[in-house]
């Protein structure tokens, strides 16, 4: 009796604590969808009594800058993912089953990339990518993003890898396959939850870049998302109904692979940053 | 014989695989870590930039007028950093720590609450900048508006005008952005504990603090241990969310090591100074990140 009660007063803390955790969130779609005038009216209304689309029109008419960084990113958060993703299941997977000298350095070395800040390789990529006329190209940003999704993949990766039987290996060796047949036949396909938490880091990582994304693309066609919404507000500082509804479209499709796939994400996080 | 053959080929196998991903990190992150290393001590500037010849190796130059020089605020952005980072985590650990116990109790909701709170560390930290941002603003902010509802200030704050009000309102910002990190982790911890330990300490009459800081935290210690040096080492290099809602002011109260660095090479394209920068910035994440490979590694010897 006594803890039924308990239980229904923690779910009232626990309501509470999520109500105001995600207010941010619930601020920024009620902004969106309210009139300028609303907005600086004091007190401002905690919800739209003037419900306006106007601002989710006008971000996403075909003149604005918000579906063409919306298109940009998809472009190099893609690219990025399917880099990191290619070459972060074989690396995990040789760093998970074999066992030789070197393999502790290795993982030492992909965890410290993990931990290194973005400013300290940035001026020489942007002088390197000068070189290579990448600078102003998609190739620019989506070499860079690669590298902050592979040592988070290869970590999580490893972890997965570690956890699958070594029998299933050997049986597959015992029919006939070959190294390289048994990681393609039996690994992958058992890996395969693994394989899409990675993919799933790798995308956000890439979609969340703004430094980068900043520093090597100056071409206002060709910017991200992320740094069309802060070119966006450089100019037109106070509207800030029209700019949420902005970072709207710049979060949806984390917030949609957030909906769809919590699990994967909250198993990810929690294996790739204890663990290591 | 034949163990040293498979141990071999074991090697040789191993690295195979691993070496696409470890050829491709030197090649965008090893190559360019040495090359700003050395650009550190070089004259590459707005001028020498496109001018190889007239590139020089001028020695620890950088470094000293970065710590000397009369315009340079590197002391200044390493102790704005060091506030912005213990700020942060001080507070993100305590309510990530409260609410991974709170969530832990089984209770409806508890899982969803939980999972639904990771939303704010995936979002692009642009967005979430631009948001907060907009909510510390002095006129149209809602903070300013729940303030004075509340009748805790009479007139508005300039929230991002103000230099200490400013560092105020990153680090709640980036609170917010690590909470669930905190929770997560720490949750993990949590969850290795096993439940009969409490039930015997009850029988023995403990209270709800004695149970806490004797058994919850020192059987989650190396989650505690490591979420502390990770949340250091993640926060100190924090760069995006600062140049969004402050761009490092105003008068340079916000300024970090990272955004001063960023701010050198590509706003006054002293690009070897902002490479020094960014190598100070390096070296102090290092001594951290060593000793969380060291906690790593003595937890883990069976690798």
């Amino acid at each position: 009796m006594k803890s039924k009660k308990n239980s229904v007063g923690l779910f009232f803390v626990g309501l509470l604590i999520f109500l105001i955790f995600m207010f941010p969130l619930y601020w920024m779609i009620v902004t969106a969808l309210k009139t300028q005038t609303e907005i600086f009216e004091i007190p401002t209304p905690l919800w739209p009594r003037d419900l306006t689309l106007e601002p989710f029109q006008e971000q996403l008419s075909a003149s604005g800058d918000t579906l063409r960084g919306f298109k940009n990113s998809l472009i190099i958060a893609l690219g990025a993912t399917a880099i990191s993703t290619v070459l972060s299941i074989p690396a995990s997977y040789g760093l998970a089953r074999f066992r030789f000298k070197v393999k502790k350095p290795l993982i030492l070395f992909f965890l410290i990339t993990q931990m290194l800040p973005s400013t300290l390789v940035l001026t020489s990529l942007y002088i390197m990518f000068s070189r290579l006329h990448l600078l102003n190209t998609y190739m620019a940003p989506i070499l860079a993003d690669a590298t902050l999704g592979i040592p988070f993949s290869i970590i999580i990766l490893r972890t997965y890898f570690i956890s699958i039987p070594k029998e299933l290996d050997e049986a597959a060796k015992i029919d006939g396959c070959s190294h390289l047949q048994s990681f393609v036949k039996v690994m992958l396909p058992i890996a395969r939850p693994g394989i899409i938490v990675a993919a799933v880091f790798s995308f956000v990582y890439a979609w969340g870049d703004l430094i980068y994304g900043i520093t090597f693309i100056t071409d206002p066609t060709m910017r991200p998302i992320t740094s069309s919404i802060y070119n966006y507000v450089q100019q037109y500082q106070t509207l800030w109904n029209s700019t949420m509804a902005f970072g709207i479209v710049a979060i949806m499709p984390v917030v949609l692979i957030f909906i769809f796939m919590q699990k994967y994400i909250v198993s990810g996080l929690t294996n790739g940053a204890v663990k290591a | 014989m034949k163990k040293t053959s498979k141990r071999k080929s074991g090697t040789f196998l191993g690295i195979t695989f691993a070496l696409p991903a470890v050829i491709y990190m030197l090649i965008f992150i090893g190559y360019p870590m040495i090359q700003n290393i050395l650009l550190a001590f070089k004259n590459v500037d707005v001028y020498t930039f496109s001018k190889p010849d007239q590139q020089q190796f001028i020695g620890l130059q950088n470094y000293i007028e970065l710590f000397t020089g009369q315009n340079s605020i590197l002391s200044k952005s390493i102790v704005n950093t060091l506030i912005f980072t213990i700020g942060s985590i001080f507070f993100q650990f305590i309510i990530g720590f409260a609410l991974a116990l709170l969530f832990n109790k089984k209770f409806r909701g508890a899982s969803f609450f939980r999972g639904a709170a990771m939303i704010s560390w995936l979002l692009p930290v642009t967005v979430a900048g631009l948001l907060f941002k907009f909510m510390f603003a002095s006129t149209g902010g809602i903070v300013n508006q729940f303030l004075s509802q509340l009748h805790l200030i009479d007139q508005n704050v300039n929230w991002l005008l103000e230099p200490g009000p400013a560092m105020v309102a990153s680090i709640v910002a980036n609170i917010w952005i690590g909470i669930p990190f905190n929770m997560m982790l720490l949750t993990t911890g949590l969850t290795t504990i096993p439940e009969e330990i409490y039930e015997s300490c009850s029988l023995d009459g403990a209270n709800w603090f004695q149970k806490l800081f004797q058994i919850t935290i020192p059987m989650i210690k190396p989650a505690i241990m490591s979420v502390l040096t990770l949340g250091f080492v993640y926060t100190f290099k924090v760069f995006d969310l600062v140049w969004v809602m402050t761009k490092g002011g105003p008068v340079n109260a916000t300024e970090l090591v990272s955004t001063y660095a960023y701010r050198l090479s590509f706003e006054e394209f002293q690009f070897s100074k902002g490479a020094a920068a960014a190598n100070i910035l390096f070296l102090i994440l290092l001594v951290v990140g060593c000793f969380y490979i060291k906690l790593i590694n003595d937890e883990e010897e069976v690798m």
